[in-house]
């Protein structure tokens, strides 16, 4: 099948980028999208030209590497899959398709199609740790957890922070990727000892790092290739108001290795 | 900073527009309820007027927590903007919405003509500039056991009923009256969601009921000037 690309060029964080486009002649249906571009990079190699540079590691859908914003959707059409995961069988013969970077303030193009996405990195740390005894593993029913919890924190630790619902938020918002980190500890018993610190130090760091307000459009919800549910905002809400009112202090700086 | 100290926090301005939207909602409820009554007649709904005009300081009471709302509304949603643009400086060339709604996206374009909507509204028929002559008092009786005493009161009936009879300020109102609709179908979902009500097996209808109300209250409100244009309400004046 043919494609026209567009993509996203720019030689680092200060220059200016630009469209460039692209036609592929050779491209077979069963590639996935990062294989398409692998495809490009090895021509433009042959060619003696700079190959685009974009992200990548697993390309099993699990590690949250892969990014792009295909046609104005982070990780592309394709629902609850990542962009390694898409297959170029999803697009037809003829197709125009746009690549851009994950854009947001908060990451940093660094080249082409790669953003810095250290900002989530540093609101993990601003997390800082749970009260469990390291060593052996302890035994399994010492704490019980309901069966509807677990799952509901499973449906929270889904979350690859890939970075889609930041791209796909018109405010460059990152409430769904810390809710859903704040969320997975707030179901389990492992999680209540620092529960209200947790949520108010992770909060002050996203926005610490620029990201924008929720105003609830929802988009960060359609665009997560592992469909983290904005019930975890409200839960987020939910729990941050409690810590607000109970005067909790979060010690940011004393949980920061 | 003082009491806008909560500006610094994302989800504490997001939960003052919650807060202060669902106070405007509610009050908008009642005033829709309030304007029904111009179904009821002249009397009733004259009588109504007199009686909020007799609360004397409880009304005030109400307005000063409406004005309060309404300035914390706007400055919350003004600083939160400015952040969201700054946090998005550069758009996609080629942007495709999924979830997001034409309401959700133009709240702030909404807001704004509401403003100035609000500002007209209060002019006409709360201060009573833009059409002065529309403005008189009514006389009627009063009995009780012993006499028959006259009394004055404000001929609400007669403002509205006049007011609307001008198509010009009835389009301006039915116009301003569903960009309000637009605004709230994404306002009151988007309310629960910020207090933290949300939970998978309810909040569809919630959203659903969000706007069925939002309809339900244009409805209402553009049922006015268009009975009192074509004559089902008001004939009489």
């Amino acid at each position: 099948m043919k494609v026209t690309l567009h993509i996203w060029r720019q030689k680092n964080a200060k220059a200016k980028g630009r469209f460039e486009t692209y036609h592929l002649d050779d491209v077979i249906e069963d590639m996935s999208f990062l294989e398409m571009l692998d495809v490009l990079n090895e021509r433009l190699i042959l060619e003696g030209k700079e190959p685009v540079a974009f992200e990548h590691d697993c390309r099993e859908g699990i590690c949250g590497a892969c990014s792009l914003t295909i046609n104005g959707i982070p990780h592309g059409h394709e629902p609850a899959t990542t962009t390694c995961q898409l297959h170029m069988r999803k697009f037809k013969d003829g197709d125009e398709i746009w690549i851009e970077p994950f854009r947001a303030r908060a990451f940093p193009i660094i080249k082409d199609l790669v953003v810095d996405r250290s900002a989530f990195d540093r609101i993990i740390q601003a997390g800082g740790f749970i009260s469990v005894n390291a060593g052996q593993a302890p035994e399994a029913n010492s704490i019980i957890v309901p069966k509807d919890d677990a799952e509901t924190a499973m449906d929270a630790a889904q979350c690859i922070g890939c970075g889609a619902c930041v791209a796909a938020c018109p405010n460059a918002s990152a409430m769904l990727f810390v809710a859903a980190k704040v969320a997975h500890f707030a179901y389990l018993p492992q999680g209540q000892p620092e529960r209200k610190r947790r949520v108010l130090a992770m909060v002050e760091q996203m926005q610490k790092e620029g990201f924008g307000n929720c105003t609830n459009f929802y988009e960060c919800e359609a665009a997560c290739p592992k469909q983290i549910s904005v019930s975890f905002i409200a839960l987020m809400n939910r729990d941050y108001l409690k810590a607000t009112c109970s005067g909790e202090k979060h010690l940011l700086q004393t949980q920061q290795v | 900073m003082g009491i806008f100290s909560y500006l610094r926090s994302t989800i504490l301005s997001k939960v003052v527009m919650a807060v202060t939207g669902a106070i405007l909602v509610l009050y908008l409820i009642i005033h829709t309820a309030g304007n029904l009554l111009i179904y009821f007649g002249r009397d009733t709904l004259n009588s109504y007027s007199a009686f909020l005009h007799s609360l004397g300081p409880i009304l005030w009471i109400f307005r000063v927590v409406l004005i309060v709302s309404v300035v914390l509304h706007i400055i919350t949603s003004i600083k939160l903007k400015f952040e969201n643009w700054n946090a998005k400086p550069t758009g996609y060339a080629l942007k495709h919405y999924l979830k997001a709604r034409f309401s959700s996206r133009t709240m702030i374009w909404t807001g704004i003509m509401i403003f100035a909507f609000v500002l007209y509204h209060l002019l006409h028929f709360t201060f009573r500039v833009t059409n002065p002559q529309h403005y008189s008092a009514e006389f009627f009786q009063m009995h009780n056991a012993v006499s028959t005493v006259i009394l004055e009161r404000f001929d609400v009936y007669k403002m509205v009923v006049l007011g609307f009879k001008n198509p010009l300020i009835s389009l301006v109102y039915i116009v301003g009256v569903i960009i309000v609709g637009f605004h709230l179908d994404h306002a009151i979902q988007s309310m629960f969601q910020t207090l933290g009500f949300n939970e998978k097996h309810y909040f569809p209808t919630l959203q659903n009921l969000s706007t069925i109300l939002s309809i339900i209250i244009v409805i209402c409100l553009i049922s006015i000037p268009i009975s009192i244009m074509s004559g089902l309400v008001g004939g009489e004046i």
